[in-house]
């Protein structure tokens, strides 16, 4: 499974209005379009994923994830937030570019960890956070995905 | 996504717990998310697993008498104590669930559960 394939427009926002580490995490976790009470759920589980340690990668670049019982199958969205905010990241640098990915406990098709490492590969690319800064429509984002995973 | 306005308390609660439970079994027993974890992350995954743990216990510490109980029940056999209900097949034991069980009225009053396995439940559609 492609990159592209998994994410929808809607779960794209490339200006996120959150300051704070937390209110961040929430703004990615409404991408999903779940309901409230799992919205809070896993708030609480990513959050307690980042206490074990930032998933800040460095060059600002963060990838919350985790498994929960909230979702069915695997769930990711992508926001960006300019200017950026701090996260606590491995380098200490403001983190621009959040990729969230959400995965049910047990999953048939097995995508959660190989999604991850595409996710993480496709972020060390040097050429990535300047592109992502370039876009200005959500497609262009998917059109982005797309031409990376074709090389 | 689940109906949500009919959850349990005690059932989010569980469900919290349940979601501790795959990380800290994940960062000690799966070495594909151990190495994940490691390398792009950078985890101390020894100190990650204690900080679940205890973490794990004060949650457990939380649930009510009842829940708790039941809790412990299941928990020396299962894995997995809390599942999703999917199309009406409990994720836990994959057998059909009664629609009784399954149906909505007086959910939230009651901790349900799998009359099979025994899993506390939800519903996921
Ligand atoms: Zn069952």
């Amino acid at each position: 499974m492609e990159l592209r394939e998994l994410f929808t427009v809607d779960a794209v926002k490339l200006e996120l209005e959150a300051d704070s580490k937390d209110d961040i995490l929430k703004e990615l976790i409404e991408l999903l379009g779940l309901d409230e009470k799992s919205d809070t759920i896993l708030f609480k589980t990513l959050k307690r994923r980042e206490n074990l340690g930032s998933t800040g990668i460095g060059k600002g670049i963060a990838i919350p994830h985790c498994r929960s019982l909230v979702v069915n199958k695997l769930c990711l969205a992508y926001g960006r937030k300019p200017g950026g905010t701090d996260f606590s990241s491995i380098d200490d640098a403001p983190v621009h570019h959040f990729f969230l990915i959400v995965a049910p406990p047990l999953e048939v098709s097995n995508q959660y960890l190989p999604i991850l490492g595409k996710i993480a590969q496709f972020a060390k690319d040097p050429e990535i956070p300047g592109r992502l800064e370039s876009i200005s429509e959500p497609e262009e984002f998917l059109d982005l995905l797309k031409e990376k995973s074709t090389r | 996504m689940m109906t949500a306005s009919r959850l349990h308390p005690q059932l989010v609660l569980l469900m919290e717990l349940q979601d501790l439970r795959s990380q800290h079994r994940e960062l000690g027993e799966e070495e594909a998310v151990r190495e994940v974890e490691e390398t792009h992350f950078q985890i101390d995954l020894e100190k990650a697993r204690i900080e679940l743990a205890e973490k794990i216990e004060e949650l457990e510490a939380a649930l009510d008498s009842s829940a708790r109980r039941r809790y412990e029940q299941i928990r020396p056999h299962r894995d997995r104590v809390v599942v999703p209900v999917i199309n009406g097949v409990c994720y836990g034991c994959f057998v059909s669930i009664p629609t009784a069980t399954v149906g909505d009225e007086g959910a939230r009053e009651e901790l349900r559960g799998c009359e099979n396995c025994g899993r506390f439940i939800y519903i996921l559609s």
